[in-house]
Formats: C-alpha cells, structure tokens, sequence
C-alpha cells in the first residue's frame, strides 16, 4: 500500500470514530432529564413561552428526526447554533476559541520534550545510579500531580510572592497582536506569539509569551513524566545495539556516542508518544485553562455544559474528535517520513 | 563495597551465605522500594481516612471553629480556611469520598472491563472487531471531556463520578487484556491444553487467566491514582463531589479564592494529599510493571 493509499484509509477510518462518539453523546445527552430549555426558565414559567421556545430550538420535533437534520447539517459543516446566550454560530466560536487551546498544547508540549529528552537520555546514560533513581521517582511523582494544584503553586509563588509573572489570561488588556497584512491578505492565526512575531511587534510577542510561562511549564511539566520514562527506556535499548557499540569501538567520546548517535534513533519513537499523548494533553487542557483563565475550547466546553447547550457540545465532541484523528494521522505519517524502514 | 578481607567482612559474607535463599528472594523482587513506600503511603492513608472521628480535633465541617484565614498555628496546626474551619481535621477527614470514589471506580472497571477484554479475542470475528471500535473510540478521546459530560449530566455524587471514570478507564482494561489473550492464546502451553480436549471456558479461565492476572494488577493499581485524580479534576471544575462534603479536591478548589491574598495553606495541605495519594498507587504500580517487564528496570 503506497503513502497515499495508506492516508485515505487512515482518513476513512476516523469517520466511524467521529460518528460513534457523536451518537453516543447526541442521544445521551436528550434521553436524560435536563435540557437548555428547562434551565433556562423558572419551574412556573408560562408553559406558551416554553413551549415556543423549545419549538424554535427544535427540540419539539421526534429525537431520530433531530439526529438526522444534525448529520445533514454536518455533512455540509455546519455545526448549528448554539442553544443559550445569543445563539450564535457553534463553528466560528469553536475557532475563535481554538487558537489560544493550540497555543498552550503547543508550548506544553515544547516543556515536556526538553524536559523529558533531557531527564530520560541521562537517566539511561547512568543506568543505575542515584541519578537514575532520582529521574525514575520524578516521573512517577511529577505524574501524580494534578495539573491545577502545579498550577496554583505557581501562581502563588510567581504571582503573589514574587509579583513576577501574570497569573491569568492571554496577554495585557486590550492588546490583541495584529498578524501581518500584505496587499489585502491577512493573515491572523489567533496564536499570540506568532502573530505578534508576524506584526514585527516584540514587546507584544514577549508580553504574550509571559503570559505563557506558567501554564505551559505546569502543563509541561506534569506531561513530562511520560516523556521521561519513554525516552530513559528507548535510549536503554538503543545504547545496546550494534551501531553504538560500533561507534565506542571506533573511539568516539561517550558523549558523542550517547547524545547524536545513540539520541537520535531513540528520539524517533517520541514523535509517537506525542501523538498518543495528545488525548491527555488536552484533558491537561482543560483544567489548566480553566485555573489560568484562558479562553480556549476547554473553559468554552465547560461554560457550555453548565447551560446544556446541546449543540456547542456536540460541536466541540466532532472538533475533538476530528483534531485527534488528524493529529494521530500526522504522526503516522511523520514517523513513517522519518523513519524509512517504516512503510505503508 | 567494603574491603576485602577484614574479618568482619567474612562475617558478613558467611551470613550472606546462610542466608542467600531469603536475600535473593527479596533481591529477586525488583522494583520492591518502590512496592515497599507505595504501600506505605495508602496505608497511611487508608488508616487516617477510617480514624478520622478518632483523631480529628474538630468537627471538619463547622463553621468559624477559629477566625477565618489563619496561618498555621499551635492551635490550627494547619491553619483554617476561608469559612474558619480547621484544615487539619478537614484534611483528616477530605480522603473518604475521594478514595470511596476510586475504590468504586475500580471495582466498576474490573467488573466490565474483564470479562470483555477476555471474551472478545475469544468471540473474534464481528464481536471483536466492533467492540475494539467502540473501546479505541472512547480510549483515544480526551478522557476527562468524557468525564466532565457523564457527570454534568447525571449531576455530581460519589457513585456517578465513579461510573464516569469506569466509562473512560474500561477501555484501558480491554486493551491490556485483549493483546494479551491475543498473544498467549497462541502459545505452545495453550495449544497443548486444547490438544487434550479442554474446553474453551476452562481454556480461558484455567490456562490464559492466570497470566493475564499480573498486567491486569499493573493496571488497577495505575487506574487507583487516575481516579483520584480524575475526581480532583472534576472537583476542580465544579462537576466533582457535593460541595457540603469535606474533601481535599473541594478544598484545593475553594482554596482559590485565597490564592491573590498568599493563604497557601488553604490550598498546599489538600493539594499535598491528592498528590500523595495518587503518588502512592503510582509508586506499586510502577514497582510492580518493573517486575514483570525487566525493560523499565
């Protein structure tokens, strides 16, 4: 099977997946007791205006016929209208709210490589030792640690002790980076740091990127136990092989043996843990948004549940779903690219 | 290592002698530091959680026991919180529904997610293939979205947070379990045992079962410290436990809105907890993979 054969199946396969969770949740949801309406009069309310407008909401119609009008609508990429607030469009909120969630992934995940590249590669360069011990019982402990208290640590020490460092939000109040304009093009992609470098503004990239720090390093760091232990195993194994033994023989220094010979071929398999750990990357997501009070997808989920907005919850589900589907294909594909035993 | 040689060092290794098959059986277990302090922990634990009308000094959940907001003191070793309660007996007292929460969790887990993860390799065919969908669907997504939907809408008690988590974490089960029962269903052991006509049921409990047991104890052990920080994490969102409940991930929660002011305590004891609890689950369980699999040692 060539590259792009393996892509469209790859692509196929998602669908099931999206469609799966999507039922689940769509009928979940309307089954039981609880629905926008109801949350959103008083238990007296006059039944009419009540019945007007669960009827302008189109909750009145048979539960399959709402399926199937929410899949056609989809199949055309519309998400719907949100069912509380100002019932606005679910698809342009979901990407206004996108790119500030991607950002902080982002550097999340920059934190958690450095962090577990480098703990891990030593860890298995001193097999055995104190150090190797240490490393070991950081991974496990740095897991163990749910990413808001990290968080409220942080804040505590950065914030309100050293008055150092933001303890919420995106960037400074009313500053929103520009992006770049050339001709009538513009381009803006919502991700503060790089907009800003687009518009040439460097105080704004680093105001941004202060703003940053503490979410991504407790995001980073909590993830970085997994990195961590991966790196220290796959390193382990790769020093054991024969082209690094090789390289010793040859008389190469340990370093150079350990950090571009041995390193490289055992940094191949994080690109898949990436992918794999993406999931609870963005469950990390959600709770450090929430405690650093940032507008991304996971503070919009949680804000939209509390009003059983039905539609901005289904919204969010196929965004998801679709983002890890897609974020696993890229890895695959990477790997493959990388990699040119592997091939499809 | 010491000298070799000296007199006491003959001592030494005449004991060692004598006493190598006891040492080796515990040198043999590796790993065993990290079972050892693991265990420590949750027993730790354990017997506060069920001491606590013993030992607390006040009532967790009475209101102005002293003035709100005290650092710790001689009289609140812990300080109190923002409603002047004692965090020392609330901390006492915050790991009963949380642990109650990741036992029923497991329980939950163990009861569905066995018997799928060994029957289904076994049904093959369609069975198999559509169960693997459902279960890589839920398993690849976000686990704590899934979490936060369940709860939101069954509303928050400790058996809906628990069911919660067992719907995100069955998948976990499965997975292990199937690709083992995959693998040792092949092997000559196995096939000898069909060869003399055992049936599929006393196959699969009798010969592949017992195998399956080790990795499935890893898991359990690893979903323990999930839960109890899937349950933080639901706390922390507003979805986890009733509020009226003394419970570390409600006090870390709360314990926010001190944060601007520098009450560290309000958050660091019941944070300290969460993590200490979760770490000590972590801990057997890492001690137990690294047992069974020499490549982690």
């Amino acid at each position: 099977m060539g590259l792009r054969a393996y892509i469209v199946t790859r692509v196929l396969l998602t669908v099931p997946m999206v469609f799966l969770l999507l039922t689940i949740v769509f009928f979940v949801m309307r089954i039981l007791p609880g629905n926008p309406v109801l949350l959103k009069f008083e238990k007296n309310a006059d039944p009419a205006l009540v019945a007007q407008y669960t009827h302008m909401l189109g909750l009145d119609k048979p539960i399959w016929q709402q399926y199937i009008d929410y899949i056609w609508n989809l199949l055309h990429g519309n998400l719907g209208l949100s069912m509380a607030g100002s019932f606005e469009p679910v698809g342009p909120e979901i990407m206004s709210r996108f790119p500030a969630t991607l950002e902080l992934a982002i550097y999340s995940t920059i934190v958690a490589i450095v962090v577990g590249v480098l703990l891990g590669s030593f860890a298995a360069r001193k097999r055995g030792s104190i150090a190797d011990g240490a490393i070991k019982v950081y991974g496990i402990f740095i897991y163990s640690f749910p990413v808001f208290f990290l968080g409220m640590i942080f804040q505590i020490i950065f914030g309100v002790w050293l008055r150092i460092l933001p303890v919420g939000g995106r960037t400074d109040i009313g500053m929103i980076p520009a992006g770049l304009t050339i001709g009538n093009m513009h381009i803006q992609t919502g991700l503060y740091t790089i907009d800003s470098l687009l518009a040439g503004n460097i105080p704004e990239f680093f105001t941004a990127l202060k703003y940053l720090f503490l979410p991504s390093i407790s995001l980073g760091l909590v993830i970085s136990g997994v990195f961590v232990r991966m790196t220290r195993t796959n390193m382990m194994e790769t020093i054991r092989s024969d082209f690094v033994t090789a390289a010793r023989a040859r008389g190469l220094r340990e370093s150079t043996v350990v950090y571009s010979y041995a390193l490289r071929n055992a940094l191949l398999p994080i690109i898949t843990i990436m992918g794999l750990q993406f999931a609870l990357l963005l469950s990390g997501a959600i709770l450090t948004e929430t405690e650093f009070n940032i507008l991304g997808l996971g503070t919009y989920l949680v804000d939209r549940i509390n009003f059983r907005d039905y539609t901005a919850i289904q919204g969010t589900v196929v965004f998801l779903a679709i983002l890890i589907s897609l974020v696993s294909l890229i890895v695959d594909v990477l790997y493959a690219y990388l990699d040119p035993r592997v091939r499809y | 290592m010491k000298k070799v040689g000296s007199e006491q060092d003959s001592l030494f290794s005449a004991s060692a002698i004598l006493f190598r098959p006891l040492t080796s059986a515990i040198r043999k277990g590796n790993g065993r530091n990290f079972i050892i302090a693991g265990l420590a922990i949750i027993s730790f634990i354990t017997a506060m959680s069920i001491l606590a009308p013993f030992i607390s000094p006040h009532n967790p959940t009475a209101l102005d026991i002293g003035p709100p907001n005290s650092p710790p003191s001689r009289q609140f070793p812990l300080g109190t919180d923002l409603y002047g309660r004692d965090v020392l007996s609330r901390i006492i007292w915050g790991g009963r529904f949380i642990l109650l929460v990741a036992v029923t969790a497991v329980l939950v887990c163990m009861a569905i997610g066995i018997p799928i993860g060994l029957l289904a390799p076994y049904a093959g065919g369609y069975v198999d293939r559509v169960v693997s969908l459902v279960m890589d669907s839920i398993y690849a997504f976000p686990s704590l979205v899934l979490a936060i939907m369940i709860v939101s809408i069954f509303g928050p008690s400790v058996i809906n947070d628990a069911l919660a988590i067992a719907v995100v974490y069955v998948p976990t089960y499965f997975r292990v379990i199937r690709s083992q029962v995959l693998t040792i269903k092949e092997l000559p052991y196995v096939e000898a045992a069909r060869s003399i006509g055992a049936n599929r049921l006393s196959i699969l409990f009798r010969y592949i079962w017992p195998n399956v047991l080790a990795s499935v104890v890893v898991v359990a052990t690893i979903n323990f410290a999930d839960s109890i920080l899937t349950t933080a994490g639901l706390d922390f969102i507003g979805l986890g436990l009733p509020v009226t409940l003394p419970d570390w991930g409600i006090d870390l929660t709360y314990g926010r809105q001190g944060l601007a002011s520098g009450f560290w305590w309000d958050i660091f004891f019941s944070g300290t907890m969460i993590v200490l609890s979760a770490l000590g689950f972590s801990l057997v369980s890492e001690g137990l993979a690294e047992r069974t699999n020499p490549k982690l040692r």
